[in-house]
């Protein structure tokens, strides 16, 4: 009884008894895989990975180099730049200095140039007024002649002359007129 | 109609309250749900049609049906001593996979890479650090292809393991008359002989690096642990000589029984329980956990054995060379 419980396990002893034609078939399919692998395939991807590390390290060196470069571009501009704003700065200052010397120069000579021409223009007035003046005596001294020679029906001599011209000036007061004109 | 009815609709926010959220079920948990009432309704269903009474195949209340059967090697056709059978098959797939999606991407090595070459560079790299943490420099230049290749060819043989393919011989159905093999999820290491004879391989090479490096009688000294003296070593030897021997057999039973157990259990729960008991109920009720053992075996199981056997290569190799 016990035997023919045991047959139908017995009869599938297969699960834990090596076949023999698969362990032969194993290793050979093994070995051959192992072999084409070995030669044809693992150095390849090695040398590619190998490769592209290569790649990515000089890549990451270039790029460190890159970025020292760049940082010291950086600083050389910066340097630069703080130069020429002090230089723009120093410009500025120089020429505001400048601009108030020659606003100050400028107001100098304007206020000279004005004083010079008021005096001026004083001194031709009272050359005009002179001038006036005198053609004015000469004017009264005609029409006083004319006018005693009308009343005296006579001519007058040269010392007459003088002398009516002399007192008619005299009681003419051209100290009016000569105020007048300085003041103007 | 009355008042409330034509009244018209209350602004949502009004009188300071935030407005609420828009009522419904996200997608996701509609197809949960869609899903689980499909089950508990099949559940239902099959109690409805079939009721609760088992009623066996002759076949398997003879004894004449097992699941187990599947993972028998039947030979297909044989040339000269060679045969053929799905293991064969399987073999054949692994290294048609392997070879072919490797030399694809070696020959198409980019310098901005595409997804598979992606992975592929992420395989080799991981390998590679694999060996390089365990042996080496002299050893790690010398085995690195084979830990590689050990981990790269089971982690396929064990993937296209979780592929449903015609190859169960052991049962048929007919297309136009032709006799075609049911499917199956089938992998070539659920048969004992692939982990053993890759183990076999791997025990042969480091027993024969670790008499190369101390010679045979220092190689046999080298097993014992560091700081151990005196009588105890009369105790001690003979479990690490029986433990470097044991290295051969967990290797290849860790292996096997992983993915020979996810197979029994994917096939369990896929059905197969159901048909043993003779209740279709308990066929679709187990179906879902069939599913969430079917995916934590391809997704999880598949990469964590083949990593296991190549990291333990490794770690087998660089131990043998190693100083005590």
């Amino acid at each position: 009884m016990l035997s023919a419980a045991l047959t139908p396990l017995a009869s599938r002893s297969f699960l834990i008894t090596p076949n023999v034609g698969i362990m032969i078939w194993t290793i050979v399919v093994f070995a051959v895989s192992l072999f084409i692998l070995r030669r044809a395939v693992f150095p390849q991807i090695g040398k590619a990975l190998d490769d592209r590390a290569k790649t990515i390290e000089g890549e990451i060196d270039s790029a460190a180099h890159a970025r020292e470069e760049a940082e010291r571009l950086l600083g050389e501009y910066r340097e630069r730049l703080k130069e020429a704003r002090e230089q723009a700065d120093e410009i500025v200052q120089r020429a505001r200095q400048s601009a108030d010397v020659h606003e100050k120069e400028a107001k100098e000579r304007g206020r000279e140039t004005v004083a010079e021409a008021t005096k001026r223009a004083q001194r031709e007035i009272e050359v005009a007024t002179k001038r006036a003046l005198d053609d004015l005596r000469r004017e009264v001294a005609d029409l006083t002649i004319m006018a005693t020679e009308k009343v005296t029906r006579k001519t007058l001599d040269e010392a007459d002359q003088r002398r009516l011209v002399e007192e008619a000036l005299r009681e003419l007061d051209f100290s009016g007129i000569s105020s007048g004109a300085h003041d103007n | 109609m009355s008042a409330v009815a034509g009244a018209p609709p209350i602004a949502p926010g009004v009188g300071g309250a935030p407005p609420a959220e828009k009522p419904g079920m996200s997608t996701a948990r509609k197809i949960g749900y869609a899903v689980l009432g499909a089950w508990i309704g099949g559940i239902l269903l099959f109690v409805v049609l079939f009721g609760v009474t088992a009623h066996k195949d002759p076949d398997v209340a003879n004894n004449i049906f097992s699941p187990v059967d599947e993972f028998k090697l039947d030979t297909w056709f044989k040339i000269g001593p060679i045969s053929f059978n799905k293991g064969v098959l399987y073999l054949l797939i692994t290294a048609g996979i392997t070879l072919g999606v490797m030399l694809y991407i070696s020959q198409r090595l980019k310098q901005r890479p595409g997804r598979l070459q992606v992975a592929v560079e992420w395989f080799y790299d991981f390998a590679r650090r694999m060996s390089r943490e365990n042996l080496d420099e002299g050893m790690e230049r010398k085995y690195f292809p084979l830990i590689a290749t050990i981990f790269v060819f089971i982690l396929v043989t064990n993937l296209i393991g979780y592929i449903p393919l015609p190859v169960n011989s052991g049962e048929t159905f007919k297309v136009f008359g032709a006799h075609i093999p049911s499917l199956q999820i089938y992998a070539a290491d659920t048969n004992v002989a692939f982990p053993l004879i890759l183990a076999l391989s791997v025990f042969v090479l480091f027993t024969y690096e670790g008499v190369k490096h101390h010679g045979p009688i220092r190689y046999i000294k080298s097993l014992m642990p560091g700081g151990v003296s005196g009588p105890i070593v009369g105790l001690i030897f003979p479990i690490e000589i029986l433990s470097n021997f044991l290295r051969l057999i967990s290797l290849t039973v860790r292996l096997w029984a992983n993915l020979l157990a996810g197979h029994l259990l994917i096939a369990f729960m896929g059905g197969e329980l159901g048909v043993l008991v003779g209740l279709q109920l308990v066929s679709w009720f187990l179906l879902p956990f069939g599913i969430a053992i079917f995916m934590f075996e391809a997704v999880l199981i598949a990469g964590l054995q083949a990593f296991i056997f190549a990291i333990l290569t490794a770690i087998y190799l660089g131990g043998a060379v190693e100083s005590h």
